[in-house]
């Protein structure tokens, strides 16, 4: 008798964390600071309603939302042309060779991997406090992930096309814009989307480490524990990421896009002018937020004298204790990643029998994507003690409300025909999702999961602040102490873990597509 | 003092409690309804055909006669009883109704036995249920339940996904079937199969029908219905005839269709 894990069950392994961390947690408890939390979740319920408190608060979003469409924009630009030049295919037909696009890909991947935080706090050593430095800050990272996608699906595009009219006699350039831009727009567009709820989401964050916007107001506001004008922050940053997402969805819809999970790509057609009028309306609308953020482009070269380096030079960058740096970086991560992917499909099987259920989750996973894992992590050092397992918690739950939400997206994308068959044949609700509706996503899910534990990996220096949670702990003590030694040695470490993390997990989802 | 049974459409020697009883049922849709007050009463053993142009309403009321739709107005009695309001009870009340879907509706990601075990998920608790997915169960009976269908056992461990046109078929045949369900509803499950194949599937659905389980099939070809005890004719909602084979004419057949070629 042979056993082999079926896709359904498949699904249910990464929820095994829940034991360990489910063993590990009354021993983490420290006793106190219920009553804070019990306050806290009271103050969900009434929001300070202070015009100074909302006028503040809907201020910080405006810069914050500001901060996080000038940066997307810029990501957009430089992950285009970055793209463009790392594209195989695009070499090889204006210059007959494939190599320059390799290159410039590995040396992409070394912006790609560092967090959108670490930039931001180095570039605000490097440039002092202004808006730029969130805006380059979100620019880097995400041009350079944006550059990625682009080359990738350049490169996947069928060539047919372009041979044809390549032996037609067409010009090179005239013959990959005409048979390569119309089939890439879709993918580009829809990823594009995408990128602007996560540079909203790292715009709140990149605030509460001191870069200005909501985000400062929120931290500031849970350290001197007025919960009520937290939630007013709260409530209102949850509506403007709802608004944009359900806008962001309607358009892919509108314009037939595909969505995250699916690669099957519609054309443009007529949408195309929609969508031309749609990139010169939001030209005005950058150059408005720029100049209401005030920011200076110029005042981008002036560079701030760094610090002498410390004395004892590179031995005291060698004697950190690199193993349990690293071995707490992963754990963190298999930990962290482990509740994101696995707990998703367990609550919705918990939910299944009951109508509302889902409308709840789907309110809890929205709180869970805004919540930036910094806040989280200080709020549950209110009742638990620092460590990887408080850390793993606070990111574990971030991306639960990122890998929720597509779980429900690839749950109605899959179709109700199988589970109603097997409802009708009398198998519970909750069976019946198992069976009919979870057999069929679980290997993109997953595979979008293991995608997910690489953007982990890279996350896990955001609730470095928890302490004792590997690398990104060191990094950050270590940045604000700016011993330039140590910190080049945390950053090549980090970046080459991250760097072996993205081949990992491209690996592992190439095996799980490939399977189904 | 007892009252002697009604004789009933059922005819004599079979019980006056029918397998399903339809009371008046209509299904509101856009516009006009999707069923229009509809009755119907089915007995152990009957083989029913159901016939109708397309949009005449047979999937709407094989919806509602395996539970999956509420009728608007009217009622579904299953065995005499109304919809039992406990969820367990209600779903051992449908695991008796087993549904031939047109699309198959089997699970391609899991295996042929595993698709077949599917059909015990309304008895079975979540032990099991979870172990179909990590170990072969109940072999014996999933063999038999392919050797009925004349198909090769050594399907069972294969994946859905790996199965030709024909085969799926029969293994969703197979899949209600171990079920054991008292009635039998199959919607369309002869279009889009050629002529040979049709025929040949449809010997092996009435041959399943032998009492006291009760088959409803529908189809929107009058071409088919050799076999079948009685026939009821569908269009835009309403029954238009209900009777025995050999009742039914051309006019009746004509009048189902009205222009529209058959």
């Amino acid at each position: 008798m042979r056993v082999r894990l079926a896709a359904p069950l498949l699904l249910l392994v990464p929820a095994l964390v829940l034991l360990p961390i489910g063993l590990a947690l009354p021993g983490l408890l420290h006793g106190g600071g219920w009553d804070l939390v019990g306050q806290f979740l009271l103050a969900a319920l009434r929001p300070s309603l202070d015009p100074l408190v909302l006028s503040s608060a809907l201020r910080g979003l405006a810069v914050t939302a500001g901060m996080a469409l000038l940066g997307w924009a810029a990501s957009l630009v430089l992950g285009l042309l970055l793209g463009l030049a790392s594209s195989r295919i695009l070499w090889r037909t204006l210059a007959g060779t494939p190599w320059p696009a390799q290159l410039l890909r590995r040396l992409l991947a070394l912006p790609r991997s560092i967090h959108e935080l670490i930039w931001g706090l180095l570039l605000l050593q490097l440039l002092g406090l202004q808006p730029a430095v969130a805006v380059l800050a979100i620019a880097i990272p995400f041009g350079a992930l944006v550059a990625r996608v682009v080359s990738d699906l350049l490169d996947a595009l069928p060539t047919a096309g372009l041979e044809a009219l390549r032996v037609g006699g067409a010009p090179g350039p005239a013959a990959l814009l005409t048979a390569l831009g119309p089939p890439l727009l879709p993918g580009v567009i829809s990823y594009g989307g995408y990128r602007l709820e996560c540079a909203l989401r790292s715009a709140t964050l990149l605030g509460v480490f001191g870069l200005g916007g909501l985000g400062t107001d929120l931290k500031l506001t849970l350290q001197s524990l007025q919960f009520d004008e937290l939630w007013t922050g709260l409530w209102l940053l949850l509506a403007l990421m709802l608004l944009l997402e359900a806008g962001i969805g309607l358009l892919r819809r509108r314009w037939g896009m595909p969505q995250r999970l699916g690669l099957a790509a519609g054309g443009v057609g007529r949408s195309g002018r929609e969508l031309l009028l749609g990139l010169l309306a939001l030209i005005p609308l950058l150059l408005a937020v720029a100049w209401g953020l005030e920011v200076n482009p110029l005042a981008l070269l002036h560079w701030q004298p760094l610090p002498p380096l410390p004395a004892g030079g590179w031995g005291v960058a060698l004697a950190l204790p690199w193993p349990s740096l690293v071995g707490n970086t992963l754990l963190l991560t298999l930990l962290a990643a482990g509740l994101a992917v696995g707990v998703a499909p367990l609550l919705l099987l918990l939910v299944a029998p009951w109508p509302w259920g889902q409308l709840l989750l789907r309110l809890g996973w929205a709180l869970g994507r805004l919540w930036p894992p910094p806040l989280t992590a200080l709020l549950l050092l209110l009742v638990l003690q620092p460590g990887v397992v408080t850390a793993a918690l606070a990111l574990g739950f971030h991306n639960l409300g990122i890998l929720g939400r597509l779980l429900l997206e690839a749950a109605q994308a899959a179709g109700p025909e199988r589970q109603e068959a097997l409802a009708s044949a009398g198998a519970g609700p909750r069976l019946a999702l198992l069976y009919g509706r979870f057999s069929g996503l679980a290997r993109s899910y997953l595979a979008y999961g293991a995608y997910r534990a690489d953007v982990i990996l890279r996350e896990t220096v955001v609730v470095g602040l928890v302490g004792a949670a590997g690398l990104g702990s060191q990094l950050l003590e270590t940045l604000s102490a700016f011993a330039w030694d140590q910190l080049l040695a945390l950053l090549a470490v980090y970046a080459l873990l991250t760097l072996l993390g993205e081949d990992l997990s491209d690996r592992l989802r190439r095996r799980l597509l490939a399977a189904g | 003092m007892a009252v002697p049974p009604e004789p009933g459409p059922l005819g004599p020697g079979l019980p006056s409690v029918p397998l399903l009883e339809l009371q008046a049922v209509t299904v509101a849709g856009r516009g006009r309804p999707r069923l229009d007050g509809v009755s119907l009463r089915m007995g152990p053993g009957e083989r029913v055909a159901l016939l109708g142009p397309s949009g005449a309403g047979k999937s709407t009321l094989l919806a509602v006669a395996n539970g999956l739709l509420r009728p608007s107005v009217g009622a579904v009695r299953w065995q005499g009883a109304a919809p039992a309001r406990s969820p367990r009870a209600q779903r051992l009340q449908q695991a008796r109704i087993g549904t031939l879907w047109q699309d198959l509706r089997l699970i391609e990601e899991l295996t042929v036995q595993q698709n077949l075990n599917a059909a015990r998920l309304a008895v079975w608790g979540w032990p099991q249920a979870l172990l179909n997915l990590l170990l072969p169960l109940e072999t014996a009976a999933c063999r038999e339940a392919l050797v009925r269908m004349d198909l090769d056992p050594a399907l069972l461990a294969q994946p859905v996904s790996a199965l030709s046109g024909g085969q799926r078929q029969r293994v969703a045949i197979a899949r209600v079937l171990r079920q054991e369900p008292q009635l039998l509803l199959a919607d369309e499950p002869l279009a889009s199969l050629d002529p040979r194949l049709a025929t040949d599937l449809l010997a092996l659905l009435l041959r399943q029908a032998e009492a006291p389980r009760a088959l409803l099939l529908s189809l929107h070809r009058p071409d088919l219905l050799a076999g079948f005890d009685r026939v009821i004719g569908l269009r835009a909602g309403r029954i238009l005839f209900d009777g025995p084979m050999a009742a039914v004419g051309d006019a009746a057949l004509a009048e189902l269709y009205g222009s529209e070629a058959p």
